[in-house]
């Protein structure tokens, strides 16, 4: 079975392609399950052959997928250390953190799983996981709203800053405000190993909700 | 029996906040299904009188249900919260036992698939090893034995009478009464996915037979009629079709055929409606839609292809097709009936492109009436402008039928360019008395030739709004352009438009 590196095929697209996907699926199945929005917008779709629920509205929708599309080249470089859906209070204060640390080896290589497939079961595990997550959580306070945001390896977003990937929908330094979680509890949900890319996912709550 | 199982199953369900099912307890313990639903009662038993952790279960019921006077072998899984009430409604209740057990309240049943899938899939071959299911007549084929594809998907009718498969565990004695030890379900290699497929699968199986009734009932009701057009489509586009690889279009095949060996067709009407529509026909694209609308039966094949067909098709191809289905009854005047009945059939069974359904109906009408009145007047601007080069489409048709009549005529679509006259709307822009641009349009007969019509009529569809997936940009942008000048210059306001200054029409 030939090798291929990370110059074959633009092998770094592949993997940010697939995580991309992988992050808009998990993405909507978070807003799901923690009730972020209503249960009427979702709609059962299939991907890595089980059921997921996606949402239908078509603002959502663009929003995630943008907010996707200019993480997308971060992946590619491997300059995005984490990518955290952070879900937020009326106040803007956050309330819980979903944080995918994505870690990809610096010698990119597939010898034996050409079809990915082992890569897909393992993303169904992390589907599957965060359905399953209600049950460490405490449920939150109703109102709540969420945001996407990005930890970056070095500097990598001033380059961000310069070449808007999409136009008309920027991206800006968060807040101190709302990073900083006051006294959070830490919940680990997955971890994958694969030879394309190692993930975590694990979930950090405030300790009171409400 | 030792009691460590209880230990293993709270280890899974509290430490790893797994969903527990009983297949995936079976595969995992290496235990028959039905022990491993008895690990889980028991378990759930032993843990709600210790009343530790919430627990959440899941329960599978299965038993008569009456609905609307139907009788129907329900297989549900329910919460357990709605046990009692399922069980109640049931007129009589076959089998009751645990599905899953949970620390997670589950919003939605898909998780429950998910967990079964992987260990189904690493057991694929042993996977029915601690199945109840059995059926002494289900042995794996021989290598041997090459038998075609369709053949081996054809769900059997669940008959509860006809398939009761026997248990063969003859284990620990842990049938209780209250169970019954088989499901009357499909059998062999089906079975496997049976109780958790079957109220998935038993739906669409139902939804197929009952659309192919549905499919047969219409077609003898037209029965010449699209059987000549079926018979001639499906020999035409055989291999189009085929190429689908859904199992719907496999099933739909078999009553598709058995239509057409029941009618007759008249060689004349059906080379005059084959022509024609050849003409049309130029990419697999139009092709995918011609069986769409052209095979009221085959409307199902619409459905299971809309995501795919849909993005690469443009609207007025449809519309095209929909519409030169009308001109064509001028030919032959009973076709009419059942181009109109097929309009309707086809709509009805289009569930999934109902945004894109709205406009064609909407487009319909408008083609109706332009039908009529071709005449009528740029009352309607923005409407104007797409139709037109579907007008020309509309214009085409019959001087080609009269002419393919007369000629002998082989299968084969003429490819070849060939010029005509054709009445297109023409807007001419000019300076009237007051010094304002005034737009006017009037219909014009212009020679084309047969390369040029498709260009058109993709620029025109995109004004059409917004839902319809494609559309190129650059089409996008000049329809745009062209409907930003067109409704302030047509209407005759005093007010000239800059862009209608810049503008050529």
């Amino acid at each position: 079975m030939t090798t291929l590196t990370r110059q074959d095929l633009n092998f770094g697209q592949v993997v940010a392609d697939i995580l991309c996907e992988f992050l808009e699926v998990a993405i909507h199945l978070i807003l799901y399950v923690r009730e972020v929005y209503p249960s009427g917008i979702f709609q059962k779709k299939k991907k890595y052959n089980v059921p997921v629920q996606m949402s239908c509205h078509p603002e959502l929708n663009q929003y995630i997928q943008d907010t996707l599309q200019c993480v997308k080249p971060l992946i590619e470089k491997n300059d995005a250390e984490k990518v955290a859906v952070v879900i937020m209070d009326k106040e803007h204060h956050p309330v819980e953190r979903f944080v995918f640390e994505i870690s990809q080896p610096p010698l990119l290589s597939i010898s034996s799983d050409t079809l990915l497939s082992h890569v897909e079961q393992l993303l169904r595990a992390f589907i599957l996981k965060i359905s399953v997550c209600d049950a460490v959580l405490n449920s939150n306070p109703p109102g709540c709203s969420f945001t996407v945001l990005v930890h970056t390896r070095e500097a990598a977003t001033r380059n961000m800053e310069k070449v808007q990937v999409i136009k008309d929908f920027p991206w800006i330094v968060a807040d101190e405000q709302e990073v900083h979680m006051p006294e959070p509890r830490l919940i680990p949900l997955k971890t994958m190993t694969s030879e394309i890319v190692k993930m975590q996912l694990y979930v950090e709550e405030r300790a009171q909700k409400t | 029996m030792d009691e460590l199982y209880l230990d293993n199953i709270d280890e899974y369900v509290n430490d790893h906040n797994k969903i527990v099912t009983y297949k995936w307890l079976s595969l995992t313990l290496g235990v028959h299904v039905n022990t491993a639903k008895q690990m889980l009662f028991h378990y759930l038993d032993h843990k709600r009188k210790e009343s530790s952790a919430p627990l959440h279960a899941t329960y599978l019921v299965t038993g008569k249900w009456v609905e609307n006077g139907n009788t129907s072998h329900k297989v549900t899984v329910v919460r357990e919260e709605q046990l009692e009430d399922v069980k109640s409604k049931m007129s009589f209740t076959v089998s009751v036992h645990v599905y899953s057990v949970q620390k997670a309240s589950l919003k939605d049943s898909g998780p429950l698939y998910s967990v079964d899938y992987d260990a189904v899939k690493d057991n694929l071959n042993s996977c029915s090893r601690y199945s109840a299911i059995t059926c002494a007549d289900a042995v794996p084929f021989a290598p041997g034995d090459a038998r075609p594809a369709g053949a081996g998907l054809q769900f059997p009718t669940p008959d509860p009478h006809q398939i009761r498969a026997p248990p063969s565990f003859d284990g620990p004695g842990h049938q209780t009464a209250s169970k019954a030890p088989a499901k009357p379900q499909p059998k062999g290699i089906m079975g496997m996915f049976a109780s958790k497929a079957a109220p998935k699968k038993q739906e669409p199986d139902q939804e197929i037979k009952v659309e192919q009734k549905e499919d047969t009932t219409t077609a003898d009701v037209s029965k010449i009629k699209s059987a000549s057009k079926s018979s001639t489509m499906s020999n035409f586009f055989g291999s189009q079709a085929t190429k689908r690889t859904e199992k719907k279009v496999k099933e739909e095949e078999p009553s598709s055929c058995s239509v057409k060996d029941n009618s007759e067709s008249s060689p004349p009407a059906k080379r005059v409606k084959e022509t024609p529509n050849e003409e049309k026909v130029k990419e697999t694209q139009p092709k995918e839609e011609k069986v769409k609308e052209t095979q009221p039966k085959e409307a199902k094949v619409k459905e299971t292809q809309p995501k795919e067909a849909k993005v690469k098709e443009t609207q007025p191809k449809e519309v095209k097709v929909k519409e030169t289905q009308p001109k064509e009854a001028k030919v032959k005047v009973t076709k009419e009936a059942k181009v109109k009945e097929a309009k309707p059939n086809a709509r009805s069974k289009s569930k999934r492109k109902e945004p894109s359904d709205s406009e064609e109906d909407k487009m319909e009408t408008k083609k109706r009436r332009r039908i009529k009145k071709p005449q009528s007047d740029s009352s309607d601007d923005d409407d104007v402008i797409p139709d037109s080069p579907t007008q020309q489409e509309m214009r085409k048709p019959p001087p080609t039928p009269e002419r393919l009549l007369k000629e002998k005529i082989v299968s084969q679509p003429n490819e070849c360019k060939r010029r005509k006259r054709r009445r297109v709307m023409k807007s001419h822009t000019f300076m009237d008395e007051e010094g304002c641009i005034v737009t006017e349009k009037g219909y014009e007969s212009e020679s084309y030739s047969e390369s040029e019509e498709h260009a058109p009529s993709a620029k025109a569809s995109n004004v059409v709004p917004a839902r319809a997936a494609t559309g190129k940009r650059e089409d996008e942008k000049k329809t745009k352009k062209k409907k930003m000048t067109s409704p302030p210059a047509n209407k005759g306001t005093k007010q000239a438009s800059i862009m209608g200054f810049f503008q050529k029409k």
